[in-house]
């Protein structure tokens, strides 16, 4: 039985907007293991990204439980939260979210200069195969380029959980192909647990599990028997 | 380097432009910080040195004449450290080559040949005459250089009626005339006026004053009571003709002085703090929409594991940045011009030498203040963005709330264009940012408005004093108080068209507890040149027995026409009436009261007499005249009032226009800081708003009216508030220069008020401007591509 990474009970997060309450999620039961790669598939608004802002310890729970491993996150004051960032977790972001003023190689810096146990930022962009554009601004990137960079950014601290938000929602076929087998190695080589979420369906073809939303609950849970190399995948 | 602090470095160089504006209006505040209290720190130390190594003396009296032996008993009174006593009389000179006569103050030097014990003069060059000689003297520097003395240069006097010709032996300084200003006049002329020391026996014979004085100086002991001193002073003095005792308080160039340095004192007090509010609103303003515009970022560093201190941090430090800029333009420019200031003033002021002592306390709190202003600006939004939840930073702010209200209503009936429209929801959507930008850009308004008025002022001051009130061309010093008839002599002398004498007497007013010393000025009914002129500029006449006080005297001794003051002469019989307030008057220098000639004899009984003539010339024998008065015993001086206005206008608008010069700078530098920041602000906040209307086919300059119109708007609603300020600002400053030495009127014509709102309405248009060329260069797909 492999390890338990996140564990979540009766999840609920509601939002209110004017006058009317929003259930973004509506009592998610969930598990997800280490070194598992895991695609949440779903919809717009299916409550996908909510679940990984509160994994990833981002946002606030309005009821339920969040466990990572023995942390009880619900329970978690923002400066826990932020420790617990900072020390376990990457994050990607469909709009790679690089700061604009800082080179490729000083972005992922950004991370290594906090984290308590980080690769060194070469090391972490030979990875996702940008050791030429190194010293190259986000401006002078192509978007493929710049999601890699956001991976290394997100790998170079070595977390436990890497948190990947429509990590191919900006791209294109082919750059996207690219991002996911950067993906796949670090989950692979790394042992990193993996969590990507999409709502393109030919992804899933990746994953060991994907887990489908649909208003703002898991609709179904499956296991790939065999799974897909990413190159193989189109869209 | 951490990469956030590279990002810090960067983000500083891409905002510039913006950054330097503040830095600017915060460079202001440190600049005039430096240069006011450098300079009023200079002055003081310089001052304090210069009394403290000279002996300045801390009572003065003058009596007609007392005997010697009156000295020891003098020394004997409690408080009193060092008595000394001396003659002193003004004389007429005749220097070469200078057709117009010059008036001399001559003070005794000891019979020893030493120099004085109080107020000692600091020899600049040669030697003290000798005490024996009948033809040697010594004069002050500024003297000599004006008129290009040597050493050994000679001039002549009249002393008693003998014209006698005195030999330069040295030129000196003393602390009892850093600011020399003869008799009769409004500010210094060192060609006219200057001060000899002269031999006692030499002085004594000619003024027959052997054996006796008429001048004395005292200095006090620690402890000592200075009015208990002087009241028991007054009481030996007076059976000799004493005029009454004063202190530092009343002497004239210790009044000009310490008037002075008080005046810098409160500017280096009341302007800075105005810079650094400014600043403070700027930075919050910028920091604020920086914060906005990265909230993405912030959200970013959030994820990453950054913590609110971090972020908090990062934002305080990108304006610690600015001030750090601010602080470095503003220490170098503002050392500089402490310096060169300080420098200046040690000229007009006749110091020997100049301590200026750089304080660094002051260099530390400019540099703090600044810093702690910044940090007081950013903190705000600082805070907010270290405490936005990470997943809310991170998606795009919701769009702004508009809402139709009864102002909506009135919008829409108005039927205004949508640009315009645009215009006015913002300014409501965000009505504390759009007043802030209002009350800084009226400060500007202000600020230039509360000194403008000044060269008004002045103005107004010269035409009442030299058109209206004195319309003499010369006054005539008589040696001493002279019957009617001396103007009889007066009309004799060549060119001489009309004669007017006036009475100068020493009184003490008194109001209950309040009481002034000063001259009451008495002259012969309907004198036509020297009149009165009340606030409306109408000449007022003084009848019956009242007397006729100024507005100044008013205030301070708190009278209204009709009310009874008590006056007390120092002079003669020494009586002390009660007289009714006839009327009160304009009058701008000094302190004055006025009665007729007939009210004072018949008040006195005693004959009229006058100590002044006041004269018209025909100006084709100016020469014949000028020769004659050199010749004429009864006349220690001559005033020449053109002269004197002609003096005044070149000394007082050189000031003004440096004056006017700095705050026009201030002013500009303040309306470009904030309009500048917010055009660039409302560009990158609307800048897909702007585009898209471009692409919906409006043209750049369609699009360039809702960013300029917005900031106009502002800067037009700003300027009644800034008028008001200015007046305000302007009363304030009038009141802090007004002493008993001057008084500052209030004249604000519409002009002034023109002058300050087109400056800065003027300024923030080129401002506007400058950041409008960015809308021609908005790349409209990359625009619209981009994500808040």
């Amino acid at each position: 039985m492999p390890e338990t990474v996140f564990h979540t009970e009766k999840l609920v997060k509601t939002y209110r907007t004017g006058g009317a309450e929003v259930h973004a999620l509506s009592g998610v039961n969930l598990d997800l293991f280490a070194s598992e790669l895991t695609v949440l598939l779903g919809p717009s608004g299916s409550g996908k990204s909510t679940l990984l802002n509160i994994l990833g310890g981002l946002d606030h729970a309005t009821s339920g439980k969040v466990m990572f491993r023995d942390l009880d996150l619900t329970v978690q004051s923002d400066r826990a939260l932020t420790r617990f960032r900072r020390d376990h977790v990457g994050f990607v972001f469909q709009f790679y979210n690089l700061v604009p003023s800082l080179t490729a190689r000083e972005n992922v810096q950004m991370v290594t200069d906090i984290a308590p146990n980080p690769m060194k930022a070469e090391e972490a962009l030979e990875r996702v195969g940008m050791s030429d554009r190194i010293d190259h601004f986000p401006a002078e990137l192509s978007g493929g380029q710049q999601q890699r960079v956001a991976i290394a950014r997100a790998i170079a601290k070595r977390p436990e959980v890497l948190l990947c938000d429509e990590p191919t929602g900006a791209l294109d076929s082919s750059t996207g192909v690219q991002v996911l087998e950067a993906i796949r190695e670090v989950n692979e080589d790394l042992g990193t647990t993996a969590i990507v979420i999409t709502h393109n369906a030919a992804i899933q073809a990746m994953a060991h599990r994907v887990v489908r939303f649909q208003d703002g609950n898991i609709a179904s849970v499956s296991t790939n028997e065999t799974r897909v190399a990413p190159s193989e995948i189109v869209w | 380097m951490h990469a956030l602090d590279k990002k810090l470095l960067r983000d500083f160089r891409r905002l510039w432009g913006q950054s330097l504006a503040i830095a600017l209006v915060l460079a202001c505040g440190v600049m005039i910080l430096l240069t006011a209290f450098g300079m009023y720190r200079a002055l003081d130390d310089t001052l304090a040195a210069f009394y403290e190594r000279n002996e300045f003396a801390d009572v003065w009296a003058m009596t007609e004449k007392a005997p010697r032996p009156l000295l020891t008993e003098i020394s004997a009174l409690p408080g009193v450290q060092t008595a000394e006593a001396r003659v002193q009389e003004y004389l007429m000179l005749d220097l070469p080559g200078r057709v117009k006569s010059a008036t001399g103050l001559a003070l005794s030097l000891p019979d020893t040949g030493a120099l004085p014990t109080l107020n000692v003069p600091l020899l600049r060059a040669g030697r003290l005459p000798d005490p024996q000689a009948t033809d040697e003297v010594m004069v002050n520097e500024p003297f000599a250089e004006a008129n290009g003395f040597e050493i050994g240069d000679t001039f002549e006097a009249l002393l008693s009626g003998q014209k006698r010709r005195l030999t330069i032996t040295g030129t000196a300084l003393s602390p009892e005339f850093v600011y020399a200003i003869g008799p009769g006049t409004l500010m210094p002329d060192d060609e006219s006026f200057g001060i000899l020391w002269v031999p006692q026996a030499m002085l004594a014979s000619a003024f027959d004053m052997s054996g006796a004085f008429n001048s004395l100086t005292l200095s006090l002991s620690r402890d000592a009571q200075e009015d208990q001193v002087i009241e028991a002073l007054d009481t030996l003095l007076e059976p000799n003709g004493g005029t009454g005792a004063h202190g530092r308080d009343e002497q004239a160039s210790n009044a000009f002085v310490t008037t002075e340095i008080k005046q810098l004192k409160n500017m280096a007090t009341i302007l800075p703090p105005v810079f650094f509010g400014i600043s403070a609103f700027l930075v919050n303003m910028v920091i604020g929409r920086i914060i906005a515009l990265e909230r993405g970022e912030i959200g970013l560093l959030k994820a990453l594991g950054y913590t609110d201190v971090h972020i908090a941090a990062h934002y305080v430090l990108l304006a610690g940045l600015t001030a750090v800029l601010g602080v470095i333009i503003g220490w170098i420019t503002g050392g500089l011009s402490a310096r060169w200031m300080a420098g200046e003033y040690a000229q007009y002021f006749k110091f020997p030498y100049l301590i200026f002592n750089v304080s660094y306390d002051a260099y530390a709190i400019s540099g703090f203040l600044a810093l702690l202003t910044a940090a007081v600006g950013a903190l705000r939004s600082a805070m907010g963005a270290a405490r936005l939840p990470p997943a809310v930073a991170m998606s795009p702010p919701a769009p702004p709330r508009f809402k139709r209200s009864l102002f909506d209503r009135a919008l829409a009936a108005l039927r205004l264009s949508q640009p315009s429209m645009m215009i006015w929801r913002s300014l409501f959507r965000w009505p504390l940012r759009a007043a802030f930008s209002a009350i800084g850009l009226s400060l500007a308004v202000a600020i230039m408005i509360s000194v403008g008025f000044f060269s008004y002022s002045i103005n107004s001051v010269a035409d009442i004093a030299f058109n209206q009130s004195n319309r003499e061309d010369i006054v005539l010093l008589f040696t001493k108080e002279r019957s009617l008839s001396a103007l009889e002599d007066v009309r004799n002398l060549p060119g001489v068209m009309e004669v007017e004498g006036e009475l100068f007497t020493p009184v003490t007013l008194r109001n209950g507890h309040l009481e002034k010393q000063l001259s009451i000025t008495t002259r012969g009914a309907g004198a036509s040149l020297a009149r009165s002129i009340d606030e409306a500029g109408r000449v007022v006449e003084v009848e019956g027995p009242g007397l006729l006080i100024t507005t100044r005297v008013a205030e301070v001794l708190r009278l209204a026409p009709g009310d009874p003051v008590e006056v007390e002469f120092l002079s003669g019989r020494r009586e002390t009436f009660t007289l009714t307030v006839a009327g009160v008057t304009e009058q701008f220098f000094g302190l004055g009261a006025f009665m007729t000639r007939e009210a004072m004899s018949r008040l006195t009984r005693s004959v009229p007499q006058i100590s002044v003539a006041n004269v018209t010339l025909d100006p084709r024998q100016d020469n014949a005249f000028n020769r004659a008065i050199k010749d004429t015993p009864l006349i220690s001086g001559a005033v020449r009032v053109t002269d004197m206005k002609a003096s005044f206008d070149a000394t007082v608008e050189e000031n003004i226009s440096i004056m006017n010069g700095l705050f026009s700078v201030v002013a500009i530098l303040i309306t470009v800081g904030l309009t500048y920041n917010s055009a660039r602000i409302q560009l990158s906040e609307r800048a897909r708003e702007l585009a898209s209307l471009r692409i919906l086919g409006f043209s750049n300059w369609e699009v360039s009216y809702i960013l300029i119109g917005e900031i106009m708007l502002i800067a037009a609603l700003a300027q009644p508030l800034g008028w008001l300020i200015g007046y305000g600002l302007g009363h304030l400053m009038a009141a802090s220069f007004t002493s008993d030495l001057y008084t500052i009127p209030m004249v604000l014509p519409p002009a002034a008020y023109a002058t300050a709102s087109v400056v800065v309405l003027g300024t923030a248009l080129a401002s506007v401007l400058l950041v409008r060329q960015r809308i021609d260069r908005l790349d409209l797909v990359s625009v619209m591509k981009t994500r808040e």
